[in-house]
């Protein structure tokens, strides 16, 4: 009985000692998706990725469809520094003819997509991330062999009107880990079309 | 939870106004500097916009309910969060084919200057439906709702 007890003080303890640990890194699972040009692309094959731009986008959006020219931009200028852009589309084909694997290798090839677009088919990927809508962007970094979760949300502070962006939200969180500095902005938040998840 | 309640009022005074247009632009940071809400209404504020499927397929609910509700306490309010530049496009259109009420569109570039004081575990995606009660918030729903949510949320 005595024994029980202590079991539960412990727990209590333990419970109340909980609230005050940071929170959890979020990490992310390599996943091997099919590319547009039909190659198997994972994090892995990137030897040297400090990190990454995972961007969740699709075709059918209009909120995704004004960032392909911001999103060949960021790549041009973090590739070479070792961080690489991926744009992933993990939208329900099924509600969303426009989104299918073919009419995705016709929008990268019209849009001249500089980077990888992979078909998350089985919306695996997504669901690793916890990516809601598109465009959801995640910037990852790599700590101890695993991919850290450093910024999501937002590309930056106005899809409308690129010339009226005063934080590019992503850049900046890709800026300060070059630097070794502390990301001003971790998380926001941005209107977007759901990625409606298959039961 | 003001800004929600002013965000309220102001929809409240756009839908008062009879000479009111199908679609009403609204911002949300405007919103903040009017007063509290002491009306026994209850809000039902839907987010939708003309290219979510999802959205467009929860409308005829909507209706439905509006009707029920007609003689009751209740209003919904449809509130758009379409890009500007599709106002005399695809939103008319949606209004048109649904017949919708005097609708709003929320002029606010940069979701994440309001997007967490509607619900601060709301990533943005939509649709998604707010239930204000008596100026509170009392609950926000993110999944696929049905007749009876809307009935049993609002009761």
């Amino acid at each position: 009985m005595k024994k029980l007890k202590n079991i539960f003080i412990i727990s209590v303890y333990l419970f109340i000692a909980s609230a005050f640990l940071p929170k959890q890194k979020e990490t992310i699972l390599d996943f091997s998706l099919k590319n547009i040009d039909g190659k198997m692309i994972s994090l892995a094959n990137y030897k040297d990725a400090k990190g990454f731009i995972i961007v969740f986008t699709c075709n059918h959006c209009p909120f995704a469809k004004l960032y392909p020219p911001r999103l060949n931009a960021l790549n041009k200028k973090y590739d070479s520094l070792g961080v690489p852009l991926i744009a992933i589309s993990s939208t329900d084909t099924m509600m969303y003819e426009e989104d299918t694997y073919p009419n995705m290798v016709i929008k990268a090839t019209n849009e001249q997509f500089s980077f990888p677009y992979l078909f998350d088919e089985m919306q695996s990927v997504a669901k690793n991330f916890k990516a809601q809508k598109t465009p959801h962007a995640f910037v990852i970094w790599k700590e101890n062999n695993q991919w850290v979760v450093k910024y999501n949300g937002a590309i930056d502070d106005n899809g409308m009107e690129p010339d009226k962006v005063t934080e590019s939200y992503v850049a900046n969180a890709v800026d300060a880990l070059l630097a070794n500095k502390k990301i001003t902005t971790t998380e926001t938040k941005s209107i977007g079309c759901q990625i409606a998840f298959r039961k | 939870m003001n800004k929600i309640v002013c965000f309220t009022l102001v929809v409240l005074f756009f839908i008062n106004n009879t000479k009111a247009q199908s679609i009403q632009i609204v911002k949300f940071d405007g919103l903040k500097n009017i007063t509290f809400n002491k009306s026994d209404t209850t809000y039902v504020i839907n987010f939708f916009a003309s290219w979510c499927k999802p959205c467009l397929e929860e409308i005829p609910t909507f209706i439905q309910f509006i009707d029920s509700t007609k003689n009751t306490k209740t209003k919904v309010l449809f509130v758009s969060v379409d890009l500007k530049n599709e106002l005399n496009k695809s939103l008319i259109a949606v209004v048109k084919k649904y017949s919708l009420p005097p609708i709003y569109l929320l002029d606010e570039p940069n979701g994440n200057n309001w997007i967490s004081d509607i619900d601060k575990n709301w990533s943005g995606a939509i649709p998604a439906t707010l239930i204000v009660k008596k100026g509170r918030k009392k609950h926000f729903i993110t999944s696929t709702i049905t007749y009876q949510n809307l009935i049993n949320l609002t009761q």
